[in-house]
């Protein structure tokens, strides 16, 4: 590090005002990860089991912020970083910089440099595709994990995601940049059509959102992350990871949970959640609760209890031998 | 409005970038489109495309990149007169319009109305000037 990096000031949660930071009142961290700089806050007790939370597109750490106060008060260790491209980590501009296998490879990054052990993976939407990644990588190191609104796999693929109206066309070449970098639509107003109770989320959730993607530059993953999933063969980026995910998770067989919202619209219930269950015949649940995409922003205080009395039995919050 | 290639650059004018796709061809259809409209495949380094928008310029310079089918990325700039200030409510509303030509030329199973609805899901169908009458 140069001393004029060490002069640098990011900006950390405080910088995000007092109501914000009201709701995540949390102590800002920050780790190089391939180079990058990756936000992060952990919470907890150092040598406890930690529990690792993963958003995806295109939400950050805040999206778990009532998920949170269960799991530290049954007193795990909660690390929650915001991916690269999003929060108050770096984001980068280089459209290379956004395969799947360097967010992935991120992650893994960010479990070394804390050097953790026995986690818990809690894994929503491209969390998933990138947390599970990492998991695989990391087998060793993984105790449990949950998933919710999320997939690791090529097919089913979902309806919601071939369909020209609007998701291709929100992504498209030309009108991507222009409706999701641009405009800005998401995660401002595509958020806000994704949860149930969307007063609520307009009032807590949409400004801190918005606020930490100020400029176009900085919603380059907005748009970047739809055009990653393998939906055919003509646009396919990142199918092969897929392949080799799927058969990671179908060998894996530590303690899973379930959850889901009964009003998703983006990955169908009957759907994703099933084949989670032929993947995992172990795995219990599904949990449903209140909630559409951003499940969380409906029910995170339920979905943390449901974690908790889960974790309890299959991988408790016990201090942890690395 | 009305979207027309066109092949004559404007002179007194400066670039301002207001658009850059990287990935073109993510949806091989739009690339394809860029190519046969712009003439790209006779003569892919000539100079930047040029669409003229109700008499207001862009400019879309084509970029290649190693390994990837030409053009790899489309770089969009307005060409505004002298050191003027862009009106930036109105480059919106030409982007737009750009837009439903592009789509238009790419044809099914994109389409114009596709495109009007999601603008109008997510609330950023730019507005029409207000009417001075």
């Amino acid at each position: 590090m140069t001393p004029y990096q060490e002069l640098t000031v990011y900006r950390s949660i405080p910088d995000l005002g007092p109501e914000i930071a009201e709701r995540y009142p949390y102590e800002s961290k920050f780790a190089n990860v391939n180079g990058w700089r990756m936000h992060y806050i952990d919470e907890g007790p150092r040598h406890a089991r930690p529990v690792l939370l993963l958003h995806g597109n295109p939400s950050w750490g805040y999206l778990w912020r009532d998920t949170l106060p269960p799991l530290l008060a049954a007193g795990y260790r909660v690390i929650v970083p915001d991916q690269i491209g999003f929060g108050l980590s770096e984001h980068p501009h280089t459209p290379s910089a956004h395969s799947l296998d360097n967010h992935a490879a991120n992650l893994v990054a960010l479990i070394d440099h804390l050097d953790l052990h026995n986690i818990f993976f809690v894994c929503h939407d491209w969390g998933g595709p990138t947390g599970l990644s990492a998991l695989i990588t990391r087998q060793a190191r993984a105790a449990a994990v949950a998933v919710m609104s999320t997939w690791a796999w090529r097919e089913p693929s979902s309806e919601f995601h071939r369909s020209i109206l609007p998701w291709k066309t929100l992504h498209a070449p030309i009108v991507g940049p222009f409706i999701m970098g641009r405009q800005g639509a998401f995660p401002g107003r595509g958020m806000y059509l994704s949860v149930v109770n969307r007063e609520r989320c307009l009032a807590d959730g949409v400004s801190a959102y918005v606020s930490v993607q100020p400029d176009v530059g900085d919603r380059r993953l907005t748009w970047g992350w739809p055009r990653s999933i393998p939906i055919d063969q003509a646009t396919d980026v990142a199918g092969e990871r897929f392949d080799w995910l799927e058969a990671g998770v179908r060998a894996l067989r530590i303690p899973s949970t379930v959850i889901w919202g009964r009003e998703e619209v983006v990955f169908a219930a009957d759907v994703f959640a099933e084949r989670w269950h032929e993947i995992w015949p172990h795995a219990e649940g599904t949990h449903m609760v209140t909630g559409n995409h951003f499940l969380q922003e409906d029910s995170g205080a339920e979905i943390g209890e449901i974690l908790v009395e889960f974790g309890q039995r299959e991988a408790p919050p016990v201090e942890i031998q690395a | 409005m009305k979207v027309t290639p066109v092949s004559h650059r404007p002179g007194d004018t400066r670039r301002v970038p207001v658009l850059t796709e990287p990935e073109v061809g993510h949806y091989p259809e739009f690339a394809t489109f860029l190519r046969v409209t712009f003439g790209l495949d006779s003569n892919p380094l000539e100079a930047p495309g040029l669409l003229e928008v109700d008499g207001r310029v862009y400019e879309l310079v084509f970029i290649g990149r190693s390994g990837q089918t030409f053009p790899a990325a489309v770089e969009i700039s307005a060409l505004v007169p002298g050191l003027e200030p862009m009106d930036t409510d109105q480059t919106d509303r030409d982007l737009w319009a750009i837009m439903e030509w592009l789509i238009d030329g790419v044809g099914e199973p994109w389409s114009v109305e596709a495109l009007q609805t999601t603008g109008r899901i997510y609330k950023i169908l730019p507005e029409a000037p207000p009417d001075d009458h």
